[in-house]
């Protein structure tokens, strides 16, 4: 009796848990979403070739320090094949909005049509950006 | 008086630790239906946020920090939201704590698992809802609560500089 209530509990637990990764999995979808609709509107992206939009602010020292050097790893190791897309979060205050940028760094991952397919708030890898740009079959 | 602009340092990897540790400890209250367990974590968060640090801190300087596990995340931050945050969450857990105590069961367990999402939201997507509270108190020019969220950060989000 007691192990079945215990049971019941674990099942309940996990489909909770699973139910805020699924509602965390579906908001980056919406963020998504919501900058493939409203346009990429970056001068600076050259269809044809994947990306990594970089929003930043010049007060940022993690965007310094740790961002910007993995970015520049990763371009370097794709030599030529990702255009690092650089945006100052405060100049382009609309933009930030639009993609739904509430922090820096945020990074987005765009494949060659210019749409953004994944969304990294906060620090991301050389490792984690090279992944996201292998899932794409990109690169 | 509002207090623009004077952030202090805050480990978010001790921040963190707390989080997990709060979470996976009212996880197993609820699971194995251990009222105590909640009441416990309830009163830990309360003497945290008494002697200004996470609740759990001896977890991350005792055991994570030492053997390398964790390192040292220290951002600029006011540590004043995030202490208002966990004694809120401790509020929580201690009435749902005395509710569980007085057989109200389903309600109590359903705060337990409030407190547990929000540090989950906390944890995983650097989203203090504690904090955004009191950066909306400041706004309201709720006395006491005089820090205003750091600079490019959305009130509440985890600063990243």
């Amino acid at each position: 009796m007691l192990l079945e209530g215990t049971l019941a509990r674990l099942i309940f637990a996990a489909v909770l848990i699973a139910a805020m990764a699924g509602t965390y999995r579906a908001g980056t979808s919406l963020v998504l979403a919501r900058a493939r609709r409203k346009g990429h509107g970056l001068s600076q992206f050259t269809p044809g070739t994947p990306g990594v939009v970089f929003f930043t602010t010049p007060d940022c020292v993690t965007c310094k320090a740790a961002q910007k050097p993995a970015l520049l790893a990763l371009a370097d190791r794709l030599s030529g094949r990702v255009q690092v897309i650089e945006v100052d979060a405060r100049d382009n205050a609309v933009l930030a909005k639009e993609w739904s940028v509430l922090s820096v760094p945020t990074t987005f991952v765009l494949d060659r049509d210019g749409r953004p397919r994944q969304v990294n708030h906060g620090y991301a890898s050389t490792e984690k950006l090279f992944g996201q740009l292998a899932a794409l079959g990109q690169i | 008086m509002l207090v623009p602009e004077q952030l202090g340092k805050v480990d978010h990897s001790s921040l963190r630790v707390n989080q997990a540790v709060i979470i996976l400890a009212l996880l197993a209250a609820f699971i194995f239906d251990l009222p105590w367990l909640a009441a416990a974590v309830a009163l830990i968060m309360l003497v945290g946020t008494g002697i200004g640090r996470p609740g759990f801190f001896f977890v991350y300087t005792g055991l994570l920090r030492p053997t390398g596990i964790v390192k040292q995340h220290v951002l600029a931050d006011n540590p004043e939201p995030h202490r208002f945050a966990q004694g809120f969450g401790g509020v929580v857990a201690a009435v749902s704590s005395a509710l569980l105590f007085l057989g109200a069961s389903a309600a109590s367990w359903a705060l337990v698992w409030l407190v547990i999402v929000l540090a989950a939201l906390n944890l995983f997507v650097g989203f203090c809802a504690g904090c955004a509270v009191y950066y909306w108190l400041n706004r309201m020019q709720v006395p006491g609560f005089l820090k205003e969220p750091p600079t490019e950060t959305f009130p509440g989000m985890r600063p990243r500089s």
